[in-house]
């Protein structure tokens, strides 16, 4: 190969130097078992990859490339990539060094970050990005003391790469469009930490232990809050939930009103069930309505022409009670064909499901649908209520007094929310009589919708656009130990607990919102939604399956503590800064927990909770006292944490594993994840190494590795293999708890629709609130490009017996001229029609089904009983 | 019971679907309506400010790429069409090949709608598979096979014919989609590894989602073509079939020097070659033949690009993961 020269960032060129970029990678490996090996091989992967005149920061980003794609064969690959990409981000930060990668003593990385704080600090502020107050407000000395970077080696790759595209703040983009992170990870928290202490009354000791909190990821703010805090635009809350009204000025109001909440990067949930539907009609003009569907449209459009915080483009939820007229339509709009004009590419939907609905699923009745123009008060009822009002309708509309509704079978309309659920994964399913009945801040309204991740429950109306305000705890930074010594950090939990929600509580009075609605709001409710993510994580630690009992023990008595101190510490904050305006009339004002709103739902509805309802703590105690006041109308809610679980290296909300080896898409790029706890306990028992090839073969499912022992088998199993009816358990579990909702996410690998009406039901007998995201374990995928694969080579299992016949042969195999070991006889192979034959083999992956022979002539050539 | 014949040429043939004679091709039809999707999911206003800051050698290698499947899915088509479609018997064949000539024109409209959405000039790109020698001579390779059914007279009742039948389908399933298309797509891929150019690798996770099943096909109706007629597969036959697909290797090792003449990162054109002949082994190897390069796969990150099972964030990514056609019962 000829001489490769490399570009520096002064322009001039030098020839590359191979013991420069070994001496980098090795101190990158640092700890790690192996390290040289792995150095060796990450360096002779680079050098395959080389191209004459790269530049230093290809060179960087190549040499990360390369370690990230050996991830399969090691977690530690993984903290090799991580390391050099925090090293980037020094680099950039802290300015270019003597060498290619700068110097990696971790001294000298702690003097930098103590040493430059305060010029961060100055320079953001007098550029604009940051916040005039964190120049003045705080003692920066004190502040930078407390800085450690030796925290940066708790992110994973893919958590350095999403705060590097999401969160970390940068500079104008230059003449290229490049922008350039001015802050190091340290530096973020402690910006995040301090742009959350501003009402303190000593805010450099407040700010100093969010920051203390958040480094060690023991819990995290969400992502509007971790973007913008301690920023010149402190827009912080993180879910805005509306409802447009049935005129053309609030229709027009309300795409305003998505463009601005947009912009300040707010996830949005927007009810459009008020509308009156399409052909209803317009008196000022003596027209009809188009109804709903066009203008969702035009909603959906805005979204993308707006970026979200300038990063990534908006999101938006439509919400729809399933009595309305259109809701077939509605159905529609994440269909992949058809008009354009009355689809919604961007935006997700959700239905907003009443008790009534779900009865006459259960007993096979007729459902009606009917024109809000003539229903105005459904929306604002629920429960009973609602009820006895539609069955009125009901008989207006047998009578032929009501002028235009449609009647199907609630079991026909349920089926076509499901298929479109499994074809789209929209629309959600979320009921709105438990969320409702079960409600403690029920007296400021109806609530009408939930918003864009299914975990909200609040109020809105005409004047106020509800808010929430979300952090979650890592749940696997409060557990110890291991297998059956693992436990839980009772005391650390409650801390985090206590800090989180009063720096949610604090998020309140700094941030300032893009529409004077929600600005009422927050200030009048002060909602918070307090969450967790680690589930699995923990479960795994424990050495429980997720779908074992005591892995529902554990969430039950995790959100029971959880629960108890965030309403302990909002009822505290109370007594010190007064409880929320709206407080008088709520449910806490009446001595109520969200734990004793379950019976109240199952009178109501007239149809058991089927959970548990064990209590561990005195909540006696929190009884009498959230009568005195509490700080904030909700405080509990459990967000999906797609892209904070990331940074906080855990699984997100109560999610399983996707599986043990998978790629996670994500506006960061596409990553592989392999789980971390199954290498160790596999690493354990020396099996590792044995098993990752099958593990990559048989895309990260272990249940068919037979080398794998059977309890690991049962704890690492995920989340197709699982029972789905074990997400919904978990949810309802933790749903006892919880004052608002859950974003629950589901997996099916099972495509039968009766199976999914099966399951739905249940989650709403559960007393699940809602659900979230269908991820459907696709059939078919692409040929897998590097794990050896012959088709025609595939074992099949129930063939295991014959292994000692001889290879089978086939194609051109036959040909003597081309073998290298030529067969003493030739025996071409007889495709044998299966004319009776129904059975569907072919295309999937790893599917065992050893009663039937094949009928793919790639795996009949070797099934022995059909040769 | 009478000995299935899966080649033909009576249009009276293959009018009734049942009973099917060949279920796995009926399976491959099923997934593949399943697998159905329109190019106007994706959204590529993302991907046009990348492309803006892509090197020149970077801009360069997505148009070299853009101007070579463009114009190759449908001279797959063609290969169908008149190599393919009229001599084969089976219904369920024949509702197979309707369903992947429909995909071919929804991959060219795919590349169509790349193509008017970045600024590449077009004209330039449409004329590149002319006047680019390297990928001329793929072309042209592809091309004197089916003149073979076009041109001339072709008997599928003779051995000759039948090998005609197979020299076409190897050099459009194995080679050109099983190997060629194979190796650009890896190209293609590797810029989302760097987080650029996302919503076009959606694009191209489906278009990878459908080559697996073209060569699925592909290589299932070469293997029961041999089985059926056991005296097509002479020595000499064999040898000339495995000379096409080391022909085929070196004509794409010519393409890839002119796809990267320096490099771009993480990617070279003798690193591409290596992926290359990595893909050749493994298709010879699914037509019975011993490997002939022996080399290692360099591009070991397509465990993460397309190897395992993919968890979209779907607020920020298009889940290419989705099938149409939820039934009620199975």
């Amino acid at each position: 190969m000829t001489t490769i020269h490399v570009i520096k960032r002064d322009g001039t060129a030098v020839p590359y130097d191979g013991y420069e970029i070994a001496r980098s990678i090795e101190t990158a490996a640092r700890g790690l078992d192996d390290s040289m090996a792995r150095a060796v091989q990450i360096q002779s992967e680079l050098e395959i990859t080389l191209f004459d005149r790269m530049t230093t920061e290809q060179l960087d980003e190549a040499v990360i490339q390369v370690a990230l794609q050996n991830v399969k064969e090691d977690p530690a690959f993984d903290t090799i990539a991580a390391r050099l990409a925090v090293k980037g981000l020094y680099k950039r930060v802290f300015g270019a060094t003597d060498d290619l990668f700068g110097d990696g003593s971790p001294d000298t990385i702690v003097a930098l970050h103590r040493s430059r704080f305060d010029s961060y600090i100055h320079a953001g502020v007098s550029a604009g990005l940051l916040d005039a107050r964190l120049a003045g407000t705080f003692r920066l000395d004190e502040l930078a003391a407390a800085l450690d970077p030796r925290r940066d080696d708790l992110l994973h790759y893919i958590g350095v790469a999403t705060m590097r595209t999401r969160y970390l703040l940068t500079t104008a983009p230059n003449a290229a469009g490049a922008r350039h992170p001015i802050e190091v990870p340290q530096f973020f928290w402690m910006r995040v930490a301090m742009g959350l202490s501003l009402n303190e009354a000593d805010p450099s000791t407040a700010a100093i232990d969010f920051y203390h909190r958040m480094s060690r990821l023991e819990y995290l703010a969400a992502g509007s809050t971790l973007v913008n805090a301690g920023t010149a635009h402190p827009q912080l809350s993180n879910c805005f939930v509306m409802q447009t009204e049935d005129d053309i000025e609030h229709i027009a109001k309300s795409v305003r009103d998505v463009m601005w909440l947009t912009k300040g990067t707010g996830g949005i949930g927007l009810s459009m069930t008020k509308l009156r539907s399409e052909g209803s009609p317009i008196h000022s003009n003596n027209t009809a309505s188009t109804g709903p569907i066009p203008f969702m449209h035009t909603i959906d459009s805005t979204l993308r022409a707006i970026s979200r915080g300038g990063k990534k483009f908006g999101a938006l939820c439509f919400y729809m009670e399933n009595w309305h007229l259109d809701f077939a339509q509605f159905l529609d709009l994440r269909q992949n064909s058809g008009d354009p004009y009355r689809r919604t590419r961007t935006a997700n939907t959700a239905v907003w499901i009443s008790d009534e609905f779900m009865k006459r699923v259960r007993d096979d009745s007729p459902w009606y649908l009917f024109d809000p123009l003539d229903t105005p008060d459904l929306v604002e009822l629920y429960g009973s209520a609602f009820s006895a009002r539609y069955a009125e309708y009901v008989a207006l509309a047998e009578a032929g007094k009501m002028p235009r509704y449609t009647m199907v079978r609630a079991r026909e309309q349920f089926r076509s929310i499901l298929v479109s659920l499994q074809t789209t994964s929209h629309p959600w399913l979320t009921w709105k009589d438990t969320i409702n009945t079960r409600a403690l801040n029920d007296n400021t309204g109806t609530i009408h919708l939930s918003n864009l991740c299914t975990e909200i429950c609040l109020p809105q109306d005409r004047d106020n656009v509800a808010v929430c305000n979300l952090a979650s705890i890592n749940l696997s930074r409060h557990l110890q130990g291991a297998g059956a010594d693992a436990v839980i950090d009772w005391e650390r939990l409650r801390d985090s607990t206590r800090a989180a929600v009063r720096q949610l509580d604090n998020l309140i009075d700094v941030t300032l919102s893009s529409v004077p609605e929600s600005q009422t709001s927050n200030t009048a409710n002060r909602a918070i939604g307090l969450g967790v993510m680690g589930f699995t994580d923990i479960v795994e630690r424990c050495g429980h399956a997720y779908d074992s009992e005591p892995a529902y023990d554990l969430i039950d008595e995790v959100m029971e503590f959880i629960s108890y101190h965030a309403i302990d510490a909002s009822a505290d904050l109370a007594r010190d800064r007064g409880a929320y305006p709206n407080f008088a009339g709520s449910g806490w004002s009446k001595g109520l927990v969200p734990i004793d709103t379950l019976d109240a739902l199952a009178r109501d509805r007239d149809v058991a909770v089927e959970v548990p309802r064990t209590m561990r703590l005195d909540w006696d105690v929190l009884r009498a006292k959230v009568t005195g006041g509490v700080r904030n109308a909700t405080l509990l809610a459990i967000a999906p944490t797609a892209s904070i679980g990331l940074v906080a290296g855990t699984t997100p909300g109560l999610d399983p594993r996707f599986a043990q080896l998978f790629s996670r898409a994500t506006s960061a790029g596409k990553f592989l994840e392999v789980n971390p706890n199954l290498v160790a306990d596999l690493k354990k028992l020396g099996l590792w190494d044995e098993v990752k090839e099958d593990l990559l073969a048989a895309q990260g499912d272990v249940s068919c590795i037979d080398a794998i022992p059977g309890h690991l088998r049962d704890v690492y199993r995920t989340s197709f293999q699982l029972s789905p009816y074990a997400f919904i358990n978990v949810a309802a579990r933790a749903q006892k708890w919880i004052d608002q909702a859950i974003s629950r996410n589901i997996y099916l690998a099972d495509r039968s629709v009766q199976g999914m009406a099966a399951l739905y039901l249940k989650a709403w007998e559960m007393g699940v609130k809602t659900t979230y995201y269908l991820h459907m374990m696709p059939r078919h995928t692409a040929e897998q490009s590097t794990v050896r694969v012959n088709k025609a080579e595939k074992i099949r299992p129930g063939n295991a017996e014959s292994t000692t016949s001889r290879p089978a042969r086939h194609g051109f195999g036959f040909s003597g001229a081309t073998l290298r070991s030529a067969p003493a006889s030739v025996t071409p192979v007889v495709v044998r029609p299966l004319l009776e034959s129904s059975v569907s083999v072919g295309v999937e992956v790893g599917v065992a089904d050893g009663a039937a022979c094949p009928t793919d002539p790639q795996e009949l050539l070797q099934c022995e009983s059909c040769q | 019971m009478t000995n299935p014949r899966i080649l033909g040429t009576g249009i009276a043939e293959g009018l009734l679907l049942k009973p099917v004679t060949y279920p796995w091709a009926l399976d491959l039809y099923n997934q593949a309506v399943a697998n159905t999707w329109f190019p106007h999911e994706v959204q590529l206003g993302e991907d046009l400010a990348d492309f803006a800051r892509l090197t020149d050698e970077e801009r360069h290698a997505v148009t070299h790429l853009m101007s070579y499947f463009n114009p190759n899915e449908l001279l797959v088509n063609k290969a169908l069409a008149f190599g393919v479609y009229p001599y084969v018997n089976a219904a369920e064949c024949h509702l197979y090949l309707a369903k992947q000539m429909w995909e071919e024109a929804n991959h060219c409209m795919a590349f169509e709608y790349v193509l008017e959405t970045f600024p590449i000039d077009r004209k330039a790109a449409y004329a590149s598979h002319i006047t680019v020698p390297s990928m001329a001579a793929k072309e042209e390779f592809e091309v004197k096979f089916i003149r073979r059914m076009t041109e001339q007279t072709l008997d599928i009742n003779t051995v000759e014919g039948k090998r005609d039948f197979v020299r076409n389908l190897v050099a459009y399933n194995v080679i050109l989609e099983g190997i060629w298309f194979y190796s650009g797509f890896m190209v293609a891929l590797s810029f989302r590894q760097r987080n650029l150019l996302r919503n076009f690798a959606s694009l191209i996770d489906w278009i990878v989602r459908d080559e697996s099943l073209h060569l699925n096909f592909g290589i299932n109706l070469i293997l029961t073509v041999l089985e059926e007629n056991p005296e097509v597969a002479s020595d000499e036959f064999a040898e000339e079939i495995r000379s096409m697909v080391l022909d085929a290797v070196e004509m794409e090792e010519a393409y890839n020097r002119d796809l990267l003449p320096n490099g771009i990162l993480g990617l070279n054109a003798d690193y591409i070659n290596q992926y290359v002949k990595y893909l050749a082994d493994r298709r010879l190897e699914e037509l019975g033949f011993e490997p002939e390069y022996g080399v290692t796969n360099p591009a070991k990150w397509m465990a993460t690009a397309n190897d395992t099972l993919q968890l979209v964030n779907f607020f920020e990514s298009i889940n290419t993961s989705y099938e149409v056609d939820a039934r009620s019962s199975h």
